[in-house]
């Protein structure tokens, strides 16, 4: 088993380094490439500034030299091996020994601060929004199939597989346009806030609701955090029931005519019991594979929620690098999300062989 | 349950596991299949089983009739009066002046494709498919080089020539505003509600809704069919030599494969399309984006039905006497292999229309092309302004045509499934 993650988790850095280069060579090969964006700027400079401002993206980006250096001296920056670098007096990079090093995800060429430092902001609010969307997700995924494939071919099977997929197909940009409209503006319903995390002025609030000293009702932080979270929350949630739905469905309808659950019911146990203590426990199998599996494809979906909503997660981080062609920002969202990616379908692989004895990777 | 009806013989023969599904529709099939004729291909078989089930007969109505007013768009809703006659007498027809190559183009496609897909029995698909190609190709080209509208279009001249008589009458398209008109005659500072003018209102800027949206209809349906087409192309290319060669092709392929399933698709495709120049060119270019970063499942798909095939007898075969690798390919594994690669390419659509619904709705599609995502995209303004019917029309439209490929999908992932229909046989 170990040599097996060890083999995995070795393997994952030529794909990696795939990833990068594939985000890599689109910016490079672009017209402008990183610095396309001072060339519509240009017109409105004088020849000096220009001049000055191409010397910068030179010694940031070595835009001066051959594309393949460049993508070698960005890996150089993150790798832990490698030369080091110090900022000179005029705030450009500077080579120092080789040697070990903290890898460095650069710095925000926009925002002027630390790639890393953003992506620490940024990661645990989108971890939040898919953390309370994932077990929503599976709670009636799990029952709508369970119940899907006990009355096959009956009414709540039809409707509900014809329900879930429709839920499917709804776009999410539809969604979200028509819940703010309707639920969020002052024309229609104004039940919940447009966007953003929290009301102005949040960070002053009592953690839990309660009246103030004043004996007026106070809504609190947690209380106002999830008043803002319901509208992404179900932008988030309404589109993943179906695939998993019918994977369970299919699986419960698999174990359902296997020999043991026959025995089960011949033995004369409840209907219940035969479903959910022999038939579902077994059924629950194949679901683990895409338990993990299912986190990537959310992460998809909560960039455009999250643009919809103007929540600042990782999601809005990367849409906001691409615009601003903050090359550091994009390469580090393709590297992070890529690690979460991998990292997800090495668990889920790992997590099938923990819960299923006849499955050995060695 | 009832008894099962009395199942014709050539039917049992066709396919043991098919034989308890035949009920209702697909008995009537079995009885037609029955027939001293031809015997249909695989694909047929599968086209019309999947057709039968209600799902994929409503979405293939819905498919059918966005197509119907991609092809018409232009006799549907535009500017130009059909015919009209002038104060000085004479007769003219602007909306034949107006048409642009597209218009002349695609109804001429259409009617090819009809034809050649129910006329001429005798000829063999690939024969057909040469035929459309190349037919289709030069009649594209042609209408480029012949048609040429002019290229200042003043949409009020019409207008206001009726009103003020220049025009003596004239006969309009059921919707009278082109999908760019901007209705310059009559400005106005809100959108306009529907009503019996505006069949679905107006958009912000003041062009006809319903027009814009007849005519998106072609992009809609253009990204669907292209991305996935360049999509299953690679998939398919790369997975079938995965298969076939295995050992180091398919380490690599794989590794590949799992590159590009690992960066999410919207990301590269963001990419893709913020760093390049928007032009006319962008649609094609989404499309090519959106089917290089997406054939990963098709190759996934092929490589494992063709590293089941590759050991068949009838694969060896085609070793053993001898036939070109194209041939064993091609001729031999693809059309075995090919069932579920049409399932995910059903999904595939429903997820390109997708992808380009939401790069217009961010403002990276077209610019004035119109397009469903790019309409939602004007439904909250700034200020927080919310128009409805901006929001409602577009969305529904999307929706409905992502739903159709996706009812499609599922009916024909059902249809070609061995196990369910053992489990209706269970």
């Amino acid at each position: 088993m170990l040599t097996y993650i060890i083999r995995r988790l070795l393997l994952m850095v030529p794909t990696m380094l795939g990833i990068t280069a594939v985000v890599f060579f689109v910016m490079a090969f672009s017209p402008g490439g990183v610095a396309g964006n001072i060339i519509s700027a240009e017109g409105d400079m004088d020849s000096g500034q220009a001049a000055v401002l191409r010397a910068y993206y030179d010694a940031r980006y070595g835009l001066d030299q051959p594309k393949v250096v460049q993508y070698g001296r960005w890996l150089n920056q993150i790798s832990p091996i490698g030369w080091g670098s110090a900022l000179n007096d005029q705030g450009l990079p500077e080579t120092t020994g080789f040697g070990f090093k903290w890898p460095d995800l650069g710095e925000s060429f926009s925002k002027g601060r630390p790639v890393l430092d953003l992506y620490a902001e940024a990661l645990p609010v989108t971890l939040l929004l898919n953390g309370i969307t994932v077990p929503i997700v599976w709670v009636v995924a799990i029952f709508s199939g369970v119940y899907a494939a006990r009355f096959r071919g009956k009414w709540f099977d039809v409707t509900s597989g014809t329900a879930l997929l429709a839920l499917w197909s709804i776009p999410v940009i539809w969604a979200g346009v028509l819940l703010i409209g309707f639920l969020a503006n002052e024309q229609w319903l104004r039940w919940f806030p447009t966007g953003g995390l929290s009301s102005t002025g949040a960070t002053e609030m009592a953690f839990l609701p309660g009246f103030s000293l004043a004996g007026v009702w106070e809504r609190g932080w947690l209380l106002d955090r999830l008043w803002h979270l319901v509208l992404p929350v179900i932008c988030l949630v309404y589109g993943s029931f179906a695939v998993l739905s019918k994977l369970m469905r299919a699986s419960v309808l698999e174990t359902i005519s296997a020999e043991y659950v026959r025995t089960a019911r011949a033995k004369g146990l409840p209907g219940g019991r035969v479903l959910w203590g022999h038939a579902f426990r077994n059924a629950l199998l194949p679901l683990i594979t895409v338990a993990a599996g299912i986190i990537p494809s959310l992460l998809g979906g909560s960039l455009i929620v999250e643009k919809i909503f103007s929540i600042d997660g990782m999601g809005k981080l990367t849409l906001d690098a691409i615009f601003a062609r903050d090359r550091d920002l994009v390469l580090a969202g393709a590297l992070i999300s890529g690690i979460i990616t991998l990292v997800c379908i090495l668990i889920a692989d790992l997590c099938y062989a923990l819960a299923d004895p006849r499955v050995s990777y060695d | 349950m009832t008894d099962p009806p009395p199942i014709p013989e050539q039917a049992i023969t066709e396919g043991a596991g098919e034989a308890g599904a035949l009920v209702g529709a697909e008995e009537r099939l079995a009885l037609r299949e029955a027939q001293p004729r031809r015997p249909r291909s695989y694909l047929a078989r599968v086209t019309v089983r999947t057709m039968g089930r209600w799902g994929a007969a409503m979405g293939g109505l819905w498919l059918g009739f966005i197509a119907l007013l991609a092809i018409f768009a232009p006799l549907i809703a535009s500017s130009f009066p059909l015919v009209m006659k002038s104060a000085d007498g004479t007769v003219s027809s602007p909306w034949i002046a107006f048409l642009k190559p597209m218009d002349v183009a695609l109804p001429l496609l259409a009617a090819m494709a009809l034809l050649l897909l129910f006329g001429f029995r005798g000829w063999a698909t690939a024969r057909k498919w040469l035929v459309f190609l190349v037919v289709g190709g030069s009649v594209v080209g042609a209408s480029y080089l012949v048609v040429s509208p002019p290229a200042l279009a003043t949409y009020d001249t019409y207008r206001g020539g009726l009103k003020s008589g220049e025009i003596e009458w004239a006969v309009h398209t059921p919707i009278r505003f082109s999908p760019s008109d901007r209705l310059r005659d009559q400005p106005k500072a809100e959108p306009v509600a529907p009503s019996g003018t505006h069949w679905l209102g107006t958009t912000r800027n003041n062009a006809d809704l319903a027009s814009r949206m007849i005519h998106a209809c072609r992009i809609a349906l253009a990204v669907g069919f292209i991305a996935t087409g360049i999509a299953v192309v690679i998939g398919v290319a790369v997975g079938g030599l995965m298969g076939y060669f295995s050992r180091t092709v398919d380490l690599l392929g794989m590794r590949l494969v799992e590159i590009f399933e690992a960066i999410p698709q919207l990301y590269l495709l963001l990419t893709f399309v913020a760093f390049f120049p928007r032009n006319q060119y962008t649609l094609y270019f989404i499309m090519v984006i959106i089917g290089l970063v997406s054939w990963t499942g098709y190759a996934r798909f092929t490589r494992a039905e063709f590293l089941k095939l590759r050991e068949q007898d009838f694969v060896v075969a085609t070793k053993a006497l001898g036939l070109p690798l194209r041939s064993t390919l091609f001729k031999h594994m693809l059309p075995n292999g090919v069932a579920p690669v049409l399932v995910t390419a059903s999904f595939g659509i429903a997820s390109a229309i997708l992808a380009e619904a939401f790069l217009s709705f961010i403002g990276l599609g077209l610019a004035d092309e119109p397009s469903w995502g790019q309409l939602l995209s004007q439904a909250v303004g700034g200020g927080g302004t919310f128009v409805w019917w901006i929001a409602i029309f577009p969305g529904l439209a999307i929706f409905l045509t992502v739903f159709a490929y996706n009812l499609i999908g599922e009916s024909l992932r059902d249809a070609i499934d061995p196990h369910t229909q053992k489990a209706s046989q269970a």
